[in-house]
């Protein structure tokens, strides 16, 4: 991979990772957008919009309600394109969304370290923040943005690198690597199976309408 | 007016840059409040402006995109002069309704229904349409609930609940679920039937074998797992088989 396109990752990497909730939360950070732009910078859109297609059948299972933990699926996108960009076929998709996941938890970790030294950053300046100054205030924001965005950097960098070495020695045979790609999308079907039937059960008439999709659905799969 | 109100929207982008475990979201919320304080009396050296700031940094937390609302509430309030403990109970009567508001029009309804959206069109069109219509639809409902909650926060200050039972907002809360569970319905089938088309169907029947593993797992056997983990675990397996076999 050239430096260019290393360095125009690391930053969309960054960009994503921001947006999952530090920054504008205009969901760029979606893995369905992540990916895709991510597979434009490598110069291979096909294996971007099918890596995003499949993590995004995992990060319909989060619901950020308050507080939650949630992984990191934007950054992870990016991570696992450049780890499949190039394979032929599903040869890279089973990989590369295995790298695209791991890079997404550590992500979730990562976000936990980065709170916590907010908190503490906070707890130093309590005095000042409870006086109403407007300074240490807008100061203390502001680092909690530098701190987010070294972690996106730094999650973007770690995902590069363990996508260079993935790609340097393949860990599966080609039979492999399709089953490989198989099983990720059969756990992201089964999680957006799931994520549909929580929704339903919480929507006023829910079940008719998930029921009716699926038959929707069906019927525009058998008809094409 | 016009300025300001446009400073503390662009603020609004930026409400959980410091999310912290001690008062998560409160120095979002004194940030974004901060221009529609500017002129309470004295200005930004006065004591009501520092007063008004130390309350609005305290432990604040609900839906991002329906923070507008109490970000002009409370900066309303605080002009109209009302008591501390008045202020305090406002946010405090806000955080819920907001919050529980949000979940249900936004990340159980807009999101997952918009995101469904984007992922059919990626099978049928060109994957730019898709994001960008993905993009495009999710951020009309959300530029406009944080634009116009900041205006409607302002203008109704202490009675903001009355802005929440706007009939246009109560008719997106009663639809929000429902599309959503359409669009994933449709969505199932759809990108199950793209996704696997370069497999052969042994391999399409172990596809949805998985899936109904996945199921039953995470519904029944392990409800906390989450995706992500048992997404490794599962690929983690796979791969372990591989080498094994």
């Amino acid at each position: 991979m050239e430096l260019t396109t290393i360095g125009w990752l690391l930053l969309w990497g960054t960009a994503v990772g921001l947006d999952l909730a530090t920054v504008a939360q205009v969901m760029v950070a979606r893995p369905l957008v992540a990916a895709s732009v991510a597979g434009w910078i490598v110069g291979d859109v096909q294996t971007g919009i099918i890596v995003g297609a499949v993590l995004e059948l995992f990060a319909l299972e989060v619901l950020p309600f308050g507080a939650a933990r949630y992984p990191d699926y934007g950054v992870g996108a990016v991570s696992a394109v450049a780890t499949a960009a190039g394979a032929p076929g599903m040869l890279g998709i089973g990989v590369g969304v295995a790298v695209g996941l791991v890079v997404a938890y550590l992500g979730e970790i990562a976000i936990q370290l980065v709170r916590q030294q907010t908190t503490m950053d906070v707890k130093r300046r309590r005095e000042a923040i409870d006086s109403g100054d407007v300074h240490t205030i807008t100061r203390a924001h502001l680092r909690g943005i530098r701190r987010d965005a070294q972690r996106a950097l730094g999650l973007a960098g770690l995902g590069l690198l363990i996508a260079t070495v993935v790609r340097a020695a393949p860990p599966v045979t080609v039979r492999g690597a399709v089953l490989l790609s198989a099983v990720a999308m059969g756990v992201g079907l089964g999680t957006t199976v799931l994520s549909g039937v929580r929704i339903a059960r919480h929507a006023r008439g829910g079940w008719v309408w998930l029921a009716a999709g699926l038959v929707v659905g069906t019927a525009w799969v058998v008809v094409q | 007016m016009k300025r300001v109100m446009l400073s503390a929207a662009t603020r609004l982008f930026l409400f959980q840059a410091s999310i912290n475990h001690e008062r998560l979201q409160g120095l979002g919320m004194a940030s974004a409040v901060e221009p529609l304080l500017r002129d309470l009396d004295g200005g930004p050296a006065g004591k009501a402006y520092r007063a008004a700031m130390g309350r609005a940094a305290g432990f604040f937390n609900t839906h991002p995109y329906l923070a507008g609302f109490a970000v002009g509430a409370v900066a309303k309030a605080e002009h109209q002069g009302l008591p501390e403990q008045q202020v305090d109970r406002l946010r405090t009567a806000l955080k819920g309704p907001l919050g529980s508001l949000g979940d249900r029009l936004i990340w159980a309804g807009a999101l997952p229904a918009t995101a469904a959206i984007g992922l059919i069109l990626l099978t049928v069109t060109h994957p730019l349409i898709a994001v960008g219509g993905f993009l495009l639809l999710f951020n009309a409902v959300h530029l406009t609930l944080r634009w116009w909650g900041l205006g409607a926060g302002w203008r109704a200050g202490v009675k903001v609940t009355e802005a929440l039972r706007h009939p246009v907002l109560q008719a997106g809360l009663k639809t929000a679920g429902p599309v959503a569970a359409l669009m994933i319905g449709v969505a199932i089938p759809v990108v199950a039937e793209w996704l696997t088309e370069g497999l052969d169907w042994s391999e399409r029947w172990g596809t949805a074998g998985v899936a109904l593993v996945t199921v039953v797992v995470m519904r029944w056997l392990a409800p906390t797992v989450g995706a992500a983990r048992l997404g490794m675990l599962a690929l983690a397996a796979m791969l372990i088989l591989a080498w094994v076999w």
